[in-house]
């Protein structure tokens, strides 16, 4: 009776999630390159990596349960790192003062996304490609087309990076733990916690569900569509400011392609493009398969054409595994 | 979606209206942008040549351009002078990379003290075919002469050889074509800066050490010859006790570079020498190696040397090496005007590379013939 007893388990999301995960734990104890996997610090490097991907993968799962797609939040992510070293690094702003604004920016971003599908109900993929296009312009724009950093080009002289740089890409508890990890995990908590337990939650699973009938029922869906893609473009920005304080810099050019490992991210954890189901949880579980899919592939030094093959194979299987529900 | 609710609230009171009163007053919205916009190219055309600077101006200036065409076919003799200069069209393949915006602005700075000279910059987009389109647009506009960076060799050497055709002087500037139907070509040499970039290295370490090698795309040309170069210059046969012992691809990109870097670390106790093909990504393989405090046990080394980027990276203690790979944006300008005055120029220039080490920084690097 043990097939019967398999294909019970792998009824639930959770279950193939989490054992999508152990697969890939299975394959980096195989493929552990001399040790390297069963180090703590490979898990903590990983665990900062995953990290960027994952803040955007917060704010998608968002939009993703009102059946809708957010393709921008990448361009927002660069136009927010560029924004940030601006703010901080040449016009030596405060550094809190500089993060509520580039957070503010971001939100703002998103909501702009948010009205046109909610209001103006154009499809959020249309909408959300303009828009991934024009903040990529945005952001080349406001850098001119530089990368922003402690070297300024007009007046040739070097300032000193502000602390908040490394203060965010720092690690706390004795080396153990990047704080840029830490915000990921708040931000999975707050999702989390914004989908189970409030009602704005509940609108998100109805929008998602069918919109209709949500609104007939009295569901403020334009209100929670505009609110859905500001909380997107908030991550977005979050994930902006981890960005820049990684690599020490505002780089227009930063990101390309994040939206679509946030969507895959999204996708592995099994919740469902359409709309209406999913959850965090998959998700973060979701966002650690393929952080570690990464990172075994790089500690092993494989080479590129294997490693998107590998990639993409992965992908379609993690989802054909969540579509036999 | 006809069913908008503003469409059924119209209908009922403004029945009489004519069929196109009756859509809701966004929808107008592209006419009122193709107004504002043919709008904007009248009124350019109206305008004096404006110089030439980021793709944005592109089509404002292609428009310029026509109109002053007419006076530059019937008064050929009379230009050259600041009151009708030469009009350069410079076609770069994409402002993506900080390499190809410093080489728009090495072209534009070296044309600004030649005020006979005026330059219309235009930005294919990493899109070959957008880049033929720029050729044609230059051609029938009637430039003087072309400048392009061609993105790639097959789909646009048979366009540069029309331009050619025409009587045009074109120069093409950092990848080669397939066939020689152009003016000059400038270019860097990347399996030379490559080699002396291993032979710094095989020097530095005295025959023996460990190598992590960060690779550019290496589906990329200069990603392959700076590969290449490395390893001969690296001369593993002459130098058995030094070991490359992890290569990762990182696409050109940082953040890329600083996860492999991080494996490397992960899997290597002993690093000396870190090479990465740009020096962005010698900043990341810097950075990750700074968390773990190990950035003082190796050295860093790069390929690029912009002023703002590599070579500063070297000032501020980071890198101890940096390659340049010169954008050759001064001697296309110099070329360019050589050969709009008829005189012989060089089918090929190779551009010599400089080194960037904590010595000679100061002083400006120092010239690898």
């Amino acid at each position: 009776m043990k097939p019967v007893a398999l294909s019970h388990v792998l009824k639930s999301p959770i279950a193939r999630a989490v054992l999508a995960l152990a697969g890939m734990l299975i394959l980096g104890s195989v493929f552990h390159a001399d040790g390297a996997f069963f180090r703590w610090t490979t898990h903590r490097d990983m665990l900062r990596q995953l990290s960027v991907y994952g803040i955007l993968g917060c704010g998608m799962t968002l939009v993703i349960v009102t059946g809708g797609i957010d393709l921008a939040v990448s361009s927002v992510l660069a136009a927010c790192a560029v924004g940030f070293s601006l703010l901080t690094i040449h016009q030596e702003m405060n550094p809190w003062l500089a993060i509520a604004l580039v957070l503010l920016g971001g939100a703002g971003m998103g909501a702009v996304s948010g009205t046109l599908v909610g209001r103006f109900k154009i499809q959020p993929f249309v909408v959300t490609l303009a828009a991934m296009v024009l903040l990529r312009g945005l952001a080349k724009h406001l850098s001119g087309g530089q990368k922003i950093s402690t070297y300024i080009a007009a007046s040739d002289r070097s300032v000193p990076l502000p602390d908040i740089f490394e203060r965010i890409d720092a690690r706390i508890l004795g080396d153990n733990l990047a704080i840029v990890t830490v915000i990921f995990g708040v931000c999975v908590a707050a999702s989390a916690f914004l989908l189970r337990r409030t009602r704005f939650g509940r609108y998100l699973y109805a929008t998602g569900g069918n919109l209709e009938a949500a609104r007939l029922s009295g569901v403020p869906v334009v209100r929670t569509l505009v609110l859905a893609y500001a909380i997107s473009g908030f991550f977005a920005a979050v994930a902006g400011i981890c960005q820049a304080a990684q690599e020490q810099q505002g780089d227009p050019e930063t990101g390309m392609g994040y939206e679509l490992s946030a969507i895959a991210i999204v996708v592995i954890g099994g919740t469902n493009l359409a709309g209406g189901r999913g959850g965090m949880g998959l998700t973060f579980v979701g966002a650690l398969t393929i952080g570690y899919l990464q990172k075994i592939l790089s500690i092993n030094a494989v080479g590129e054409s294997s490693r998107l093959m590998l990639t993409g194979a992965i992908i379609v299987c993690a989802v054909f595994l969540q579509r036999q529900s | 979606m006809n069913n908008h609710p503003n469409l059924a609230t119209f209908e009922t009171t403004q029945t009489p209206a004519p069929r196109w009163r009756r859509r809701p007053a966004w929808t107008l919205a592209p006419l009122a942008w193709m107004a504002l916009a043919g709008g904007a190219l009248v009124h350019c055309k109206n305008e004096p040549p404006a110089p030439g600077g980021s793709s944005a101006q592109a089509t404002g200036s292609a428009a310029s351009v026509s109109a002053a065409s007419p006076a530059a076919k019937g008064a050929a003799k009379h230009k050259g002078t600041p009151e009708d200069p030469f009009v350069v069209g410079m076609s770069q393949c994409n402002l993506g990379e900080p390499w190809r915006v410093q080489m728009n602005d090495d072209v534009r700075k070296a044309a600004e003290k030649h005020p006979n000279l005026k330059i219309v910059f235009k930005d294919a987009q990493n899109d070959s075919l957008v880049q033929r389109g720029q050729l044609e647009e230059f051609v029938n506009q009637g430039v003087d002469a072309i400048l392009i960076s061609p993105k790639e060799a097959a789909p646009l050497t048979e366009p540069v050889a029309k331009a050619f055709r025409t009587g045009i002087p074109v120069i093409v500037l950092d990848r080669a074509l397939l066939k020689e139907d152009y003016t000059t070509f400038i270019g860097a040499d990347n399996v030379k800066i490559g080699r002396e970039a291993g032979k710094w290295v095989a020097e530095t370490l005295g025959g023996k050490g460990t190598v992590v090698e960060l690779k550019g795309l290496m589906t990329s040309v200069p990603g392959q010859d700076r590969h290449r170069g490395f390893i001969e210059g690296l001369d593993t046969k002459a130098h058995p006790g030094i070991k490359v012992v992890f290569e990762a691809d990182m696409q050109w990109l940082e953040p890329n570079a600083r996860k492999e870097m991080e494996s490397a670390l992960a899997t290597q106790p002993k690093i000396d020498v870190v090479y990465a093909h740009n020096d962005p990504g010698a900043h990341g393989a810097y950075l990750a190696a700074k968390q773990v405090g190990r950035e003082k046990s190796m050295k860093f080394v790069g390929i690029d040397a912009l002023p703002h980027e590599g070579v500063q990276y070297v000032k501020d203690g980071i890198l101890s090496v940096t390659f340049q790979y010169p954008t050759g944006g001064a001697e296309a300008v110099a070329t360019t005007l050589k050969a709009l005055a008829g005189e012989n120029v060089p089918k090929k220039i190779v551009l010599p590379t400089r080194v960037f080490t904590r010595d000679n920084v100061a002083a400006g690097g120092q010239e690898i013939p």
